[in-house]
């Protein structure tokens, strides 16, 4: 057991004097980063006609990425390329510094290499896009209480949907992978940092510089396309599109780099006698979650470059009128659209299997159909994203095959749920708040899945494609799922992270109202889809007036608890019970090393001769 | 451990027919079962209910043949939601609660017939809906292939924010898509700028409207009434109200229309 007093200690802080990288901070960052972009702008603008749409486009992209390539300037990023470039490196005192050894909260400002700082500097950044994701979903169902609702108009609506989306799906693409995946995930395979710390903390920071300029759109005139953001509607779109486009080419690289750092750390770091068969089931599921990204995530961002250049420079990829096609959009977002939802998934659902054991105190069931079960759920997903396409008239010979390979997912979706209902069965759950999040998952998975299985079958797609049916689905699976895993992922690990334990009477108290709210909401929604509501319409006729209103009471109930959640967080990093070194007993390796966890983790490296999953008594 | 191992030893050992009825009679198993039964029967009412209470009413084949899918998929999933839930609310009900954790439960690392047995059931399932939607789909397109001879044309064209429809052996132009009864018909659809995706809804088929690409959905109105035709691809600024009504009319009544509207009859 260690107390808080056990901190900094034996160390002497580091001081390399007179180097640069002691003076450089967010705040340098900040102020290069807005003079670049500022500069950029109205020297660029001068020489511009800026009544030309396509001169418009040409100045904000340009100075959106000088905006980031300025910060990451300003906050140091390239001291050690550039000092490779004159055939040197960091000195080891530099490189101390950088780790943030004994710099106390300041670290959580800097370029900091230590992967528990990029951890709790993710979890901050995840917790405030979701609290604006949420916030905007707020306004998107309040506008929709009843039909006629003049709460906003219909150019912020779209905008509120359109951001709502992006900013969801970027926060949930690091929800998991980036607080756990980094902070966690090092420790529990037995390595003292990730592969790579400074690509760790340029994944962070540049997709911190992503979120000025997501919240740029806004202030731009918004976006009018939704988080799919097809062409040719994002080719006709004005400014605020570029902000859309700066932010998922900025983000692609931070996700490539994050992405390949994890995937490298997991293949080469383990402790030693770490063999495939004895890691943790979350980390599987992370590295798997984001090694799908690496191939995924390029096709966005290509369609985002072509988007930019038919903007900015006249080329026609999607146009029509010139030989473009917006079908070539829609293929390259859903070559990235459809890998991406697993990897939003897959790090949700292998924190609940991490959680499970330990709580119900069994071994995880069928280790092999747990990695079986990722490994089929990662490959078909690449398969599939012409299932997204079945009405867009491309090719409707195809969609056979596409609903052929769509509906084979079910299958080792089915052996996850077997995994997870045979770590249950026999058992006495615990009833803390990670499993009943591995219940609430269960429920919300099979909704989200059965309604999946109708949807990629191309008669009943027929009349529920683009409807609100399928927004009802795919936050069943997202949010009712791979949110709540995250939630449970938190609430877990909050004592290893904080060193105190999360309120559990908040913590439940949020539990309840954001799931009870989530089925009132989504139950709303399936009803106003059936019934022929479309997604993204910022009125309905009067039909749909009762499954909406429904839906916007669950929403409050949502935000409800999702602000008591973020109260219980706060309140409890602050002031929390300390927590005790392993709270839950668990047997993976974050749980063997004290609070603050030292610099490079463990004091001897750790040998590991079975799986983290030994629990129970045999018996014949 | 020990006494449990003294039981085993004194009797011979069970046939598997045997430990089939010594499991089937554990208490887990006959909760879990009941409880499963129970879920089972909820999934099953909700199937039977659910989409024909709140989808809008069927009037036309196609629109017939999606709600019955739906119905039935609710159906086969019944089952699996039995199991599932079944599983899980047992489990819930056993829960441990308070401050210390429970004792360890049994060390079962895998069961390998389990795991079988579940990777062929769902994977007979899975193959059951795949089956089921090719032969959908295949009627589908041979009814198309049958219906084009006699079929009439509907030219659609989607622009922000409004819905065309050309009749061109009728010579007419209008924003609102009456059709007659019981007569096949083709939609040939496109946009005159972004896309969009063409949806009378009552009539179950959808098709986007792309540039310059025609797109082509067919169907036939089987049922007289008002039809509302939505547009299902976010297409900008007023999406919410591209959207127009229709009447599916007798060919009397039909035929009127075109008169009135100035057109010749076909």
């Amino acid at each position: 057991m260690t107390t808080l007093e056990h901190q900094v200690g034996s160390h002497p802080i580091p001081n390399p004097q007179k180097s640069l990288i002691t003076k450089l901070h967010m705040g340098t960052g900040l102020v290069i980063g807005a003079i670049f972009a500022f500069g950029t702008y109205y020297w660029l603008r001068s020489g511009q006609d800026m009544t030309v749409a396509r001169n418009v486009n040409k100045v904000l992209l340009i100075s959106m990425f000088m905006w980031s390539f300025g910060f990451m300037l300003g906050i140091g990023a390239f001291i050690g390329p550039f000092r490779w470039l004159i055939g040197k490196d960091l000195t080891a005192e530099e490189q101390l510094f950088l780790a943030g050894e004994g710099q106390g909260v300041s670290r959580y400002f800097r370029y900091c290499t230590d992967h528990k700082v990029v951890g709790i500097q993710y979890l901050v950044g995840v917790m405030a896009m979701l609290g604006v994701g949420g916030t905007l979903a707020m306004m998107i169902r309040t506008n929709l209480i009843s039909p006629g609702s003049k709460f906003v108009t219909p150019v912020i609506y779209n905008s509120l949907v359109g951001l709502h989306g992006i900013t969801m799906i970027v926060a949930m693409i690091v929800v998991s992978t980036g607080p756990f995946g980094n902070f966690i995930l090092p420790i529990m395979i037995g390595a003292r940092d990730m592969a790579f710390p400074r690509l760790n903390a340029l994944s962070w920071w540049v997709l911190f510089t992503a979120i000025p300029v997501l919240c740029s759109a806004w202030f731009l005139g918004g976006i009018p396309t939704g988080w799919t953001a097809y062409a040719p509607l994002s080719v006709q779109a004005g400014p605020g599109m570029n902000a859309f486009v700066a932010t998922i080419i900025i983000f692609a690289i931070s996700t490539a780099v994050a992405g390949a750092n994890i995937t490298a750390t997991v293949v080469t770091m383990r402790a030693k006698g770490m063999k495939w068969n004895r890691v943790p089931i979350f980390v599987i599921g992370a590295t798997m979650s984001v090694a799908l990204a690496i191939p995924a995530f390029p096709t966005f961002m290509v369609s985002m470059i072509m988007t930019a250049l038919d903007r900015t420079a006249g080329t026609t990829y999607f146009d029509a009128n010139f030989g473009g096609s917006g079908w070539l959009y829609a293929h390259l977002f859903w070559i990235m659209g459809h890998p991406e939802v697993y990897v939003i998934l897959l790090p949700g659902v292998a924190i609940l299997m991490e959680v499970a054991p330990v709580f119900v105190r069994k071994p995880l069931f069928s280790y092999t159909a747990a990695i079986l079960g990722f490994a089929g759920i990662a490959g078909l997903s690449v398969l599939v994203w012409a299932h997204h396409m079945y009405m867009s008239g491309w090719l409707p010979m195809l969609n056979g095959p596409f609903m052929v390979t769509t509906e084979m997912i079910s299958v080792p979706t089915g052996l996850i749920f077997l995994v997870i209902l045979g770590t249950l069965w026999r058992g006495k759950p615990w009833m803390k708040l990670p499993m009943l999040s591995v219940y609430a998952f269960l429920w919300n998975m099979l909704i989200g899945g059965v309604t999946g299985v109708y949807l990629s079958d191309v008669p009943a797609d027929n009349y529920l494609h683009g409807s609100m049916y399928v927004t009802a689905h795919f936050h069943y699976t997202l949010m009712g799922a791979a949110l709540t895993g995250a939630i449970a992922g938190l609430v877990y690990w909050f004592p290893k992270m904080t060193g105190r334990m999360l309120n559990e009477r908040a913590g439940y108290i949020s539990f309840w109202f954001t799931q009870i709210g989530f089925q009132i909401l989504f139950l709303g929604m399936f009803i106003a889809g059936a019934e022929g509501q479309p997604r993204r319409v910022a009125d309905y006729a009067a039909v749909y007036r009762n499954s909406d209103r429904i839906s916007t009471m669950g929403a409050y109930l949502i935000g409800t608890g999702m602000i008591t959640l973020l109260w219980a967080v706060v309140h409890s990093w602050r002031k929390g019970a300390i927590a005790p070194m392993n709270p839950w007993g668990a047997k993976t390796l974050e749980w063997t090393v004290p609070f603050p966890v030292p610099l490079e983790n463990f004091d001897e490296a750790p040998i590991i001769t079975s799986d983290p999953y030994g629990y129970g008594r045999s018996e014949k | 451990m020990s006494s449990h191992d003294h039981e085993v030893e004194e009797v011979l050992p069970p046939t598997p027919g045997d430990r089939v009825i010594t499991f089937l009679k554990r208490k887990d198993v006959v909760q879990s079962f009941v409880l499963g039964i129970f879920f089972t029967l909820v999934f099953v009412i909700l199937g039977r209910d659910f989409y024909p209470k709140w989808m809008p009413t069927i009037m036309s084949t196609d629109m017939k043949a999606n709600e019955a899918l739906m119905v039935a998929f609710t159906y086969i999933s019944a089952p699996v939601c039995g199991v599932v839930l079944g599983i899980a609310t047992y489990t819930f009900l056993n829960r441990h609660t308070g401050d210390t954790p429970p004792e360890d439960g049994p060390a079962i690392r895998t069961n390998t017939p389990v795991v079988v047995v579940w990777g062929i059931v769902s994977s007979l399932m899975a193959l059951l809906a795949i089956i089921w939607g090719l032969v959908e789909l295949n009627v589908g397109s041979e009814a198309a292939a049958s219906e084009a001879r006699t079929a009439m044309v509907v030219e659609v064209t989607g622009s922000q924010w409004v819905w065309t429809f050309k009749y061109p052996a009728q010579g007419i132009e209008t924003h609102e898509l009456n059709l007659p009864i019981d007569q096949p018909v083709i939609f040939d659809v496109i946009s005159s700028d972004v896309n969009h995706s063409f949806w009378p809804v009552q009539l179950g088929v959808k098709v986007d409207a792309n540039r310059l690409q025609t797109t082509v959905v067919h169907t036939t109105p089987t049922k007289l009434g008002a039809i509302d035709v939505k547009c299902a691809e976010l297409c900008g600024l007023y999406h919410a109200y591209m959207e127009t009504t229709g009447q599916i009319m007798t060919a009397a009544d039909f035929n009127n229309w075109v008169t009135a509207q100035g057109g010749h009859v076909a």
